[in-house]
């Protein structure tokens, strides 16, 4: 663990290659911050994913991965309440579960600073939809910066704190996928000390809304954000760069590309460069406005400058052709790059690109087919034998309702278990929708980790208004996809210290559900193909949810386990003999450790990719499939 | 984009092959010869066992972390149908370091679609430039201790290229200083076994 350690390291000057998740992690310090709570999402995963490591050796300093996003900011936010520097840290889709709290937030404000990361991406590398978080700045009335590369996120984050203890409100620190996982040199600056503790004071008339209160505290919101507006029009946060007729406004990861391309083109042109966007300072876009005959406005995803500066525009009666997504310049869909800009920026000047992409793409569009390569489960992953079990003991018939996690990629051929998707904790509500109008047999499954972050509520739902779903519970002891953080029933804490795990099975017996199974997908195949069918039996008689619980440790913690002991259980092999090539385990398991000879059909072990689970073994009809003998 | 001196590199492969630590690695030699540097990763969804692209960039012009299409001086391919899947990237006079390793994807182990042949990969690569430096990554890794090596040997390659301004003493030192000692001998052997078969083709 060298990078934790070193984010750690008292060194004022000290330059180091950061991706901005790892110089936000740096930031913490750096701000003082003595609270931050989180639930992992990719792409903010690795703050947290070095905050968990770095915290135990921070004096006066907690960390936690909070069972979800709501809780996370509830927990941040009564930090920032009582007095301490505090952050919450979420993806996109996890500031919308921390929704609710985000808007009493503002109406109440805190007494120390507070900041919100939010992570959005753009192309959705890693995610269920590309939604634009800047408008929760704006419906929510929170300040917001958007950094454009590490060493901004860092700067940025520690100005953050600064606006927020002047406005006595949080601020939203909304990064893109494009920012998080860029890596560029970064300098530490200085650590700042924390308080021990602080004393809570109560104000009962300013932090609980109820409504004769809110009605007090909506005009000092929007009061406080007409000085969060002489913020923003005076901060360096909003600068201008270069200079020429063409005007162009930007923010975030765009303004490198907005800069790559002026350089590569040899093109003048004014940059007003935001990096506080909420709330966007009207004087200097007015100004800036009025200078130029052509304003360019480069933004990734919604027109949300470019709706500001129209505005701004007819307020003020500056007349001004303001170019952007409303001309079809630029695209509301997906990430941007140098490419998207000197083509939108040619078209509006009217020249060519230097490089002739449309002869590039004409000549990729010639290539030969490829044989596609999607993300898969992986070598080793108990999901397979799960999902192998449950597909075989239902022929593919039930309905399979999914959730968020490494195992929405058994939607591939062949396994083809996820049917419906909505967000976390929804593969137990979508089941009882579905099971209330049609009839059909429903086995959801859901990860542990998501089971504890928004699951309960559909079990109880479901309990209470005995919906008839069987529900597997994919317990991998990990939050897996997002980079292997704990959760409730792993028994380690953000603080890294041990305690005594919540127990799925149990949690659910708590909850009424009357049947409960504990299964481990490595034993017998036949043993849990003969699971299922007994427990979706069980639902059809007994019209209640059932719960299986399948727990076999992530395949990448078994491999590194495997690495740091040194102890490896012998390899497999497919027998050339006794291997008829009817392919049943290739078609079947989709291995990524498994391939057929090219010459003899027949299936091979490639022994630099298998993890050992041995599942294919009970796959193959023939018996072909075997462990070498110690 | 490439002008400004700025050096442009495209890493490509299979989710778990190493590409993000290779790059991580390039980097961290750049930074340590005082060159500004951005790398480009991707996480999360994006890696399990699919296809995986990470870029370099070296050069006072590097601001973002993007290489389009047409702008790559440098391909490197961890496997050869995802290095094709990537060729775009190459600029008309760049190169491409291809690792001729075969890792079948799913779809062919399960006779949905086909591999293509060693012959149209290479000529398609020649629609785009007919600089291809191609080595068996997997075997000099496997030669060097450890099939985990293949990222050394790409290492080895790309500092073989002479396209990169990384100094080759500077990459052994990072790979000594960000892996555990008992790596360190396969590490440097298979660095230097990639950089020698691409001196070879050179």
């Amino acid at each position: 663990m060298t990078k934790p350690k070193e984010l750690l390291e008292d060194k004022v000057g000290k330059k180091s290659l950061l991706l901005a998740n790892e110089a936000i992690a740096r930031g913490v310090l750096e701000a003082g911050v003595r609270l931050v709570a989180l639930y992992p999402g990719t792409p903010s995963s690795e703050i947290g994913n070095n905050l968990t490591f770095m915290a135990p050796n921070i004096p006066n300093f907690y960390f936690e991965f909070s069972a979800n996003e709501k809780v996370a900011l509830e927990v941040a936010g009564a930090a920032a309440v009582a007095g301490v520097r505090s952050m919450m840290v979420c993806k996109g889709p996890g500031l919308n579960v921390a929704a609710d709290p985000f808007f009493s937030l503002t109406y109440i404000g805190v007494r120390a600073g507070m900041v919100i990361v939010v992570a959005d991406d753009p192309s959705m590398w890693s995610s269920q939809n590309e939604n634009d978080s800047r408008y929760y700045a704006l419906m929510g009335n929170m300040p917001m910066v958007e950094p454009a590369d590490p060493a901004e996120a860092k700067s940025m984050l520690i100005e953050a704190y600064e606006i927020s203890e002047k406005l006595e409100l949080p601020v939203l620190l909304r990064t893109t996928t494009r920012v998080n996982h860029t890596r560029a040199p970064v300098e530490f600056g200085k650590i700042r000390e924390r308080p021990t503790t602080v004393e809570f004071e109560k104000d009962p008339f300013r932090f609980v809304p109820i409504p004769s209160v809110a009605r007090k505290r909506h005009p000092i919101l929007l009061e406080t954000m007409r000085k969060a507006m002489e913020v923003s029009e005076t901060t360096s946060l909003n600068f201008t760069y270069g200079e020429g007729d063409l005007g162009i406004i930007t923010s975030g990861v765009s303004y490198n590309y907005v800069l790559e391309a002026l350089e590569s083109m040899e093109l003048s042109a004014e940059v007003l460069k935001l990096g506080m966007t909420h709330p966007v300072p009207e004087g200097k876009i007015g100004e800036f406005l009025k200078h130029h005959k052509r304003v360019v406005i480069v933004e990734e995803l919604e027109p949300f400058l470019e709706t500001h500066a129209r505005r701004i525009a007819q307020v003020n009666k500056i007349s001004v052709e303001i170019l952007g997504k409303e001309q079809g310049y630029f695209s509301r869909a997906f990430e941007y790059s140098p490419r998207i800009v000197i083509t939108a920026l040619s078209r509006i000047i009217n020249r060519n690109t230097s490089i002739n992409w449309e002869k590039i793409d004409k000549k990729t569009g010639k290539l030969p087919d490829l044989p596609p390569r999607p993300p898969l489960l992986c070598a080793g992953c108990p999901h397979r034998a799960t999902y192998y079990a449950i597909r075989t003991a239902t022929r593919g018939k039930a309905i399979y309702p999914s959730d968020i996690g490494c195992y929405t990629l058994s939607i591939a051929p062949p396994l083809e278990t996820a049917d419906i998707l909505f967000d976390m904790g929804s593969s137990i509500t979508t089941a009882c929708g579905i099971v209330r109008v049609t009839g059909q047999d429903v086995v959801a499954t859901i990860g542990d980790s998501t089971f504890f972050a928004s699951g309960l509520p559909g079990i109880a739902n479901a309990v209470y208004n005995s919906h008839p779903i069987s529900l597997v519970v994919l317990d991998n002891r990990t939050t897996a996809m997002t980079g292997h953080q704990p959760h409730p029933g792993t028994g380690v804490t953000g603080m890294q210290e041990q305690v005594t795990p919540l127990d799925i099975a149990e949690v659910c017996k708590g909850l009424g559900v009357k049947y409960v199974k504990t299964i481990q997908p490595f034993d017998s195949m036949a043993t849990m193909v003969a699971e299922v069918r007994e427990m979706v039996t069980w639902v059809r008689e007994n019209q209640a949810p059932a719960v299986m619980v399948s727990i076999e440790p992530c395949a990448l913690l078994t491999a590194a386990e495997r690495q740091r002991s040194g102890e490896y259980p012998s390899k497999y092999y497919v027998d050339e003999e006794t291997c008829t090539a009817c392919k049943r385990c290739l078609n079947r398991l989709s291995c990524p450790a498994m391939y057929q000879d090219p010459e003899t059909e027949k299936a091979v072990i490639d022994e630099t990719l298998c993890n050992l689970c041995g599942t294919c073994v009970s796959v193959c009809p023939q018996g072909a499939i075997k462990q070498e003998e110690v | 984009m490439t002008g400004n001196n700025t050096i442009n590199v495209a890493i490509t492969g299979v989710g778990g092959q190493g590409v993000l630590t290779l790059a991580e690695i390039l980097a961290k030699a750049a930074l340590a010869d005082s060159l500004n540097v951005r790398v480009g990763e991707i996480h999360g969804m994006a890696q399990r066992g699919g296809h995986v692209v990470c870029t370099v960039r070296i050069g006072d012009g590097a601001r973002g972390p993007i290489v389009d299409s047409g702008t790559a001086d440098l391909l490197v391919g961890f496997e050869p149908v995802e290095t094709l899947r990537e060729i775009q990237t190459v600029a008309e006079d760049g190169s491409v370091l291809v690792s001729s390793h075969i890792q079948y994807p799913v779809a062919v182990s399960m006779g949905k679609a086909e591999y293509p042949s060693h012959e149209e990969i290479i000529s398609s690569f020649k629609k785009f430039t007919t600089r291809i430096l191609e080595i068996d990554a997997m075997a000099l890794a496997q030669q060097a201790g450890s099939s985990m090596s293949v990222n050394m040997v790409m290492l080895g390659g790309i500092l073989g290229t002479g396209i990169t301004p990384i100094q080759k003493k500077t990459a052994i030192d990072i790979v000594r200083t960000t892996f555990p000692k008992k790596f360190e001998g396969t590490n440097v052997q298979a660095l230097e076994l990639g950089m020698k078969a691409v001196e070879a083709l050179l």
